[in-house]
């Protein structure tokens, strides 16, 4: 049970991304005045009709180190969506239900949805559909789910083992019904993402008895999905159809996922026809160029995703492990103002008030945060009750040291650095020094972090797997210790029993609606002690060609192309 | 001249050793070879693992020496990012940066020569003014934003102004999709914009060396006494003045092999070419200290070899200069 509080995330760095694994689900655009992550410009094509034929220019961010979706190259997102969500099969896939949020639901690879007995141990059945194949057309059974486990719960280099470690076997007594049992006393609460979005199931006919990581180095040449994907090192991803993909077959010829790291360049080879659609950054210039209006493009702004952008607070060091000075920092801070400067002119103008994000909405308190509101005299009250006093500087001190902090946050991102500067000025106003530092995406997530080496810094967390509870970054034995190899994600160093208990029924209960329950109290509790202050969803941007059509639409957990297999060109052509 | 040869390739090897073992020691100390392992969820046992196996358990002198080891035997090690051989890699993403590089310089060449000698020859006429200034904005100009501008102008605009079917120049890499080899039109429609990048500035500050050394030559003695003998103007400029002209600008053009590696990182990233300068960002990114070493090395060697052939060229242009 060492790993079950760690949920996947990753944290979005801007282009030199840190980014974990990214499995996704996505939604297209939502409106409606009430909802706080809603935004215009969306639109999709999906009742048009897609003929076959032609290829699709994409242009990729971020190339993979490796195809080893399974070990450390699980962190790449662009890795994941340009290969791995094509070409692996997956038992549960993340759905987009009508309320936005999302749920497992069982894919074509089963013939319905799992068995969860609990009685005398947890163990989940899976039924595989007999037409499911991989593309050499060997029949995908059980020994492939006991390899996937195999590897992910004994393997060295692994991303994320969680929930696989306490499985104690895979029953292949029937080949075609996978039987998952889990050790005595061990209880999964996330057991519907165990074989789907993420890593999903593995060829073992292929695979078993060598080393996955040397297999998948260059690219791999299966598929269990509806393409296979080439990889050209440094220049792009090719996608084909598999042709002996069980499911929709795709309509394009060809999908090629051209590698291009600079935004603007990117953006620039979008608007000369050199690829036909972009996945960007939500990056200003990219908000100002969709506000704008991009000829003969359309675009998805998709604010209901698993990202959150957000003032993640060190709570152990002073001043900020005052939850009063903390709190006072929420009420000096106008943050709907600062997501309307953001991110106004796609349409997304409230601030996030959860440390939830939206596709969590069924399990977390959405509102939990809004009542911080810009209240300076209700900061000052806060403040000169905890002896506090102004200066004639124009910031507060006690016993001779300034109200200050510093902010770190990634550099070389825009977004985040006129974020900043407007919030040093506003916070100056309210009597608090704070300093600005930019640091490198690998200082930043690889020391500071796990250290515990930052007053406050801002960044995004994206959910990759719709997994429940905050146990992972606000449980109190999360926090990075020489006890657990400093591996912890608290890196907030937050610490409160009440809040403890509640996000530990959410880990250890099979019952959702015991689950929400404890959500929604732990949210309150983590509002209460003004654990990290949220600031925006950080929405997700598609912007196409007119010529592709399709069911276009970002999902949030699966990502931008997860149903690349209906997309196709107008007449057979994308230009 | 072949023990001039040795003899300063034996020089070069120590100036290699100080080079990696300054960068080895540089980079032990500010990267961290275990990141990519660190945010596994099984850190914990795994970093010892790891630990030991890249040998960071032991002072970093030792590391160095296996290291140097093994590079003499022409293993750079493996590359944490990819876990590839980092010198297959690097000598991929070479022959890809040798695109870049060799018309770089070609063009670099014959468009500052040709340039400095005009300017010298028509000193202080509206077209030395006109290159005097251009050469100051290429100067000036940084190639990031030279790079994007000529996107946006050379291959945004004619395509979206003119309703084109395709972009009259390419922004992404060395070729299409499914296309290959040189000397084809798909060819030199993606490698103009990144070599124009690459060439701006040098060729704008070769063009005011070559200037300033051709009126150097041109005042020289024998360059009056052969115009006072009849010789043809041309042969004066182009025979005795050129060749002797060319000997500082050759010492410049080694030099700037470094400055060129250099730009290249800035053009390969923006133009995405797989070359060593993205091969370099990649690693500097990642932390990859085998990588980032290889790519020291070769960046070594290379400026080596170029000071080596500035060398023997000044022999070539001058004959009184012996090597010895």
């Amino acid at each position: 049970m060492t790993d079950k509080r760690k949920r996947p995330l990753r944290i979005v760095a801007g282009i030199a991304s840190l980014a974990i694994l990214a499995s996704a689900c996505g939604s297209d655009k939502k409106s409606g005045d009430d909802n706080p992550t809603t935004a215009p410009a969306a639109s999709t094509t999906s009742s048009v009709e897609v003929p076959t034929g032609g290829t699709l220019t994409i242009g990729a961010e971020q190339e993979p180190d490796c195809f080893d979706w399974i070990g450390s190259c699980g962190g790449s997102s662009w890795g994941y969506w340009m290969a791995g969500v094509q070409t692996t099969p997956a038992a549960l896939t993340p759905e987009k239900q009508a309320d936005g949020t999302y749920q497992y639901v069982a894919s074509n690879l089963l013939t319905g949805e799992p068995v969860l007995e609990t009685d005398p141990v947890q163990k989940v059945t899976y039924e595989i559909n007999p037409d499911a194949v991989w593309s050499d057309g060997v029949a995908i059974t059980c020994d492939d789910f006991e390899y996937t486990w195999d590897q992910v719960a004994n393997g060295e280099d692994v991303y994320d083992p969680t929930g696989y470690t306490d499985i104690e076997k895979v029953d292949c007594t029937d080949p075609s019904s996978p039987v998952v049992v889990w050790k005595k006393g061990a209880v999964y609460s996330g057991w519907k993402q165990l074989f789907g979005a993420g890593y999903g199931v593995w060829p073992s006919h292929l695979l078993k008895g060598k080393d996955r990581n040397a297999e998948t180095k260059d690219g791999y040449d299966w598929s269990g999905g509806p393409w296979l994907a080439k990889w050209t090192k440094g220049d792009n991803v090719t996608l084909t159809p598999n042709d002996k993909y069980w499911g929709t077959k795709p309509k394009l010829e060809k999908v090629v996922f051209k590698i291009q790291s600079d935004t603007a360049a990117q953006f620039q080879s979008f608007k000369s026809g050199q690829v036909q659609a972009i996945y960007p950054q939500p990056q200003l210039d990219v908000i100002d160029a969709i506000g704008a209006g991009i000829p003969k493009s359309k675009s998805v702004v998709n604010a209901q995703t698993g990202s959150l952008e957000a003032l993640w607070i060190n709570t152990s060091r002073a001043p900020l492990d005052s939850v009063e000075v903390r709190q006072a920092l929420a009420y000096s801070i106008d943050r709907d103002t600062i997501v309307k400067q953001l991110f106004g002119k796609v349409g997304v103008e409230k601030a996030a008030n959860s440390l939830n994000p939206f596709i969590l909405a069924e399990f977390s308190d959405q509102e939990s945060f809004a009542g911080y509101k810009l209240d300076l005299a209700k900061a000052e009250e806060l403040l000169t009750g905890e002896g506090w006093a102004k200066g004639s500087d124009g910031f507060y001190a006690k016993d001779g040291k300034t109200l200050g902090f510093e902010i770190k946050t990634t550099e070389g991102n825009k977004r985040r650095q006129t974020t900043l500067i407007a919030l040093q000025q506003v916070l100056k106003q309210a009597g608090f020094d704070v300093k600005i530092t930019f640091r490198k995406a690998g200082d930043l997530f690889g020391t500071d972090g796990p250290n515990g080496d930052f007053d406050v810094a801002l960044y995004a967390q994206v959910l990759t797997a719709i997994t429940p509870g905050l146990c992972g970054q606000f449980c109190t034995d999360s926090i990075p210790t020489a006890a657990n190899g400093s591996t912890g994600n608290n890196w907030q160093r937050f610490s409160d029993p009440d809040v403890d208990e509640q996000l530990e029924i959410i880990e250890s209960s099979l019952d959702a609606d015991k689950q929400k329950a404890a959500a929604k109290a732990a949210d309150k509790l983590l509002a209460e002690n003004m654990a990290s202050l949220p600031l925006d969803p950080l929405p997700n941007i598609i912007i196409w060609n007119e010529t592709v059509i399709g069911p276009i639409g970002d999902q949030a957990v699966l990502g931008p192309f997860w149903n690349l297999n209906e997309w196709g060109c107008t007449a057979g052509k994308c230009a | 001249m072949l023990t001039y040869l040795v003899r300063r390739i034996l020089y070069s090897v120590p100036v290699l050793l100080a080079v990696s073992f300054v960068t080895f020691w540089g980079l032990r100390i500010t990267t961290d070879p275990l990141l990519k392992f660190r945010n596994l969820r099984n850190a914990a046992t795994i970093l010892p693992i790891q630990r030991k196996r890249l040998g960071l358990d032991q002072p970093i002198i030792v590391q160095w020496w296996k290291w140097l080891l093994n590079a003499l035997q022409g293993d750079l090690g493996v590359s944490s990012r990819t876990n590839g051989a980092v010198g297959g890699e690097l000598i991929h993403a070479l022959g890809t940066t040798m695109h870049l590089v060799i018309w770089g310089t070609i063009i670099s060449s014959v468009v500052a020569v040709s340039v400095g000698v005009y300017s010298a020859v028509k000193q202080y006429s509206i077209g030395d003014y006109a290159f005097t200034g251009l050469s100051y904005i290429g100067i000036a100009m940084p190639p990031f934003w030279f790079a994007l501008m000529a996107i946006v102008l050379l291959v945004t605009w004619p395509k979206v102004h003119w309703d084109l079917d395709q972009p009259i120049f390419y922004s992404i890499g060395l070729h299409s999709t499914d296309r290959s080899g040189i000397f084809n039109l798909d060819y030199f429609r993606h490698l103009a914009l990144p070599v124009m990048t690459l060439v701006v500035q040098t060729i704008a500050s070769w063009s005011r060396y070559m200037r300033a050394s051709m009126l150097e030559v041109l005042g020289a003695d024998y360059v009056r006494a052969a115009k006072a003998k009849g010789v043809p103007r041309r042969t004066v400029i182009l025979s005795h003045a050129l060749r002797n002209a060319l000997i500082p600008l050759v010492t410049v053009m080694a030099l700037d092999t470094a400055f060129l590696f250099g730009g290249l990182i800035i053009t390969e990233k923006i133009y995405s070419i797989p070359g060593t300068g993205t091969y370099f960002l990649n690693a500097l990114t990642a932390g990859d200290a085998p990588a980032l070493l290889g790519y020291t090395l070769l960046t070594g060697i290379l400026v080596i070899t170029a000071n080596l052939i500035a060398d023997v060229l000044y022999g070539v242009l001058d004959p009184r200069i012996r090597l010895s």
